[in-house]
């Protein structure tokens, strides 16, 4: 236990002097390493608030469905029961044809001269669909969609498929350009890490000579470095955060207002104290992995 | 303060060793040679005989091509990688050009030996302080290596060699660039060592050296031991 302490306590020793031998290299590696950071962390950002909205605007989702012409009442009640069945489905509320023309004669504010001059009736009787919440999402409404689309009686199932795709599938893509921008940045970041530490290791060659000569294990050789990589990955990973953090405050005011003008209510969040953890452990992940890297390339000694 | 011996088993043994680096060339060819605990060498032999290539094989630097070499009764031929720093801990180790760190204190270079088992730092700061004073370099142990002066770098390498309290002490021209004066402190220190029970193996140039402390030689040539020859014969 005394031993370890000791051997902590020179590691820690030699993993600061290292870091202050060489200020521009590390100071180098720790601004490029937290600007990939701040890349992938605005990535996340963006995904997590997207998602977010998208999980809202599930709560008012709804499915229309347009019955076809000439549906008898009788019909109409059946469908409306079998409806109910499907899984998935919160309420049916059930529109006629008058209740429609009623409707869209309210809608107009009683300027319904319009309407007036018409022989017949020309909008359908409709379900007005509400889901139960576990299904108030893009997937979920697909799957009941599918589930209604074919019922004897439906002509067309309406519910604002093409935006909700389209953000949805904005999203993912959003999303996946995240996942493979913060690949590339990882693999980016462990070779900054990799080659600080290798000129780290060049720079004290003669130090690990003499180590090694005098007993030292493998461990108390390289131990220092790994240290040295993880304090860089997590001092890079705590720059890139505060900076995250102020080009949110920066932008959350003109963003808010567009998106608000959009989607109606918006307020962009900033990560929660799990996904600061997160950002500052993959930092220091990457920081020692990367050291590591560098010795596994490097050899031996 | 010193162990005591076991029985007779001699302290280093080598049996039928030879070392090539290149294939086709020998820098050590079949050597076999015994030294008893507590035994004071000197190794002696023109340019390129093999001395440095003889001590390299006792702490484990490079491997014999062929042979055994038995170390207090471990066969250091078969050490694995992980069983080398324990060697080296037991051994002091004086290198013909220091391999000192320049940058840092006579203190921090001598220390570490200490450091690298794990010493506690203020056992550390004595044990240094003791030897520093045994080669009377006490008062610049605050002072950057390469502030020093040949000599007292090369004592600062013999205080660190022997700072572990080692069981072997060896030194590769110990005194390769020194005067005469500085040279024989430097070995006065080195035999107070083995009198305190140390094994000692010197390789050295300096036949005068040889004459002045009359103990066993062991005379190495193109890889072979050419002569072994103890103390009594020399001063006869
Ligand atoms: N690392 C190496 N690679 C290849 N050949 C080597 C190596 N080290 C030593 N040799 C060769 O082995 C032979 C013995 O070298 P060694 O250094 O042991 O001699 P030495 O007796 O110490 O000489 P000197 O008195 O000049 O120090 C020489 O021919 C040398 O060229
Ligand atoms: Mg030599």
């Amino acid at each position: 236990m005394r031993l370890l302490v000791v051997h902590l306590f020179y590691a820690a020793r030699s993993a600061i002097r290292g870091l202050w031998a060489s200020p521009v290299t590390t100071g180098v590696a720790l601004v490029t390493i937290a600007v990939s950071l701040v890349l992938v962390g605005a990535f996340g950002l963006l995904v997590t608030n997207m998602q977010g909205l998208l999980d809202r605007v599930g709560e008012d989702l709804r499915v229309t469905a347009y019955l076809e012409e000439g549906i008898s009442d009788e019909d109409l009640k059946r469908l409306a029961l079998l409806t109910q069945t499907v899984e998935g489905v919160a309420s049916v509320e059930t529109i006629s044809k008058d209740d429609a023309l009623r409707i869209f004669d309210e809608r107009l504010g009683g300027r319904s001269g319009l309407l007036e001059g018409l022989e017949y009736n020309p909008l359908p009787a409709s379900l007005e669909i509400t889901l139960v919440e576990s299904q108030r999402s893009v997937g979920g409404l697909r799957v009941v969609v599918e589930s209604l689309d074919g019922l004897p009686g439906i002509e067309e199932l309406s519910y604002g498929e093409e935006w909700v795709e389209g953000y949805a599938r904005a999203l993912s893509m959003i999303r996946g350009l995240g996942v493979g921008v913060a690949c590339v940045l990882a693999l980016a970041t462990l070779l900054i890490v990799g080659n600080t530490i290798k000129l780290a290791v060049y720079a004290r060659r003669d130090e690990i000579e003499i180590l090694g000569l005098v007993g030292a294990s493998r461990s108390f050789v390289r131990i220092p470095f790994l240290l040295e990589g993880f304090t860089q990955g997590t001092l890079a990973a705590l720059m890139a955060l505060g900076l995250l953090y102020i080009l949110y405050r920066i932008l959350t005011p003109s963003l808010a207002a567009g998106i608000e003008l959009l989607m109606g209510h918006a307020s962009p969040a900033f990560f929660s104290p799990f996904q600061m953890f997160l950002l500052v452990a993959s930092g220091a992940f990457v920081g020692a992995l990367g050291s590591a890297a560098a010795f596994v390339e490097g050899g031996r000694r | 303060m010193r162990r005591e011996p076991p029985v007779t088993d001699p302290f280093v043994r080598m049996y039928h060793v030879s070392k090539s680096y290149m294939a086709g060339t020998f820098a050590l060819h079949d050597v076999s040679l015994e030294v008893d605990r507590g035994e004071f060498v000197f190794l002696t032999g023109p340019s390129g005989a093999g001395k440095t290539t003889l001590l390299k094989l006792l702490f484990a630097a490079e491997r014999p091509s062929e042979g055994q070499i038995i170390l207090r009764g471990r066969n250091i031929t078969r050490l694995r990688e992980y069983g080398i720093p324990a060697l080296r801990r037991r051994i002091g180790v004086v290198f013909q050009d220091f391999k000192l760190l320049g940058h840092r204190s006579v203190e921090e270079n001598v220390g570490m030996a200490l450091e690298v088992r794990g010493t506690p730092p203020r056992e550390i700061r004595s044990r240094v302080f003791r030897v520093l004073k045994q080669v009377g370099l006490q008062h610049r142990r605050y002072h950057r290596a390469e502030a020093l002066s040949g000599g007292e770098q090369q004592r600062v390498a013999l205080a660190r060699a022997l700072v572990n309290d080692p069981e072997l002490l060896l030194a590769d021209e110990p005194t390769g660039n020194l005067d005469p004066e500085l040279t024989l402190e430097i070995m006065d220190l080195i035999a107070s060592a083995g009198a305190r029970g140390t094994t000692v193996v010197v390789a050295t140039h300096d036949l005068s050296l040889i004459d002045r402390y009359a103990k066993r030689t062991l005379h190495l040539e193109a890889g072979c031991v050419k002569r072994d020859a103890g103390a009594a014969a020399i001063s006869a």
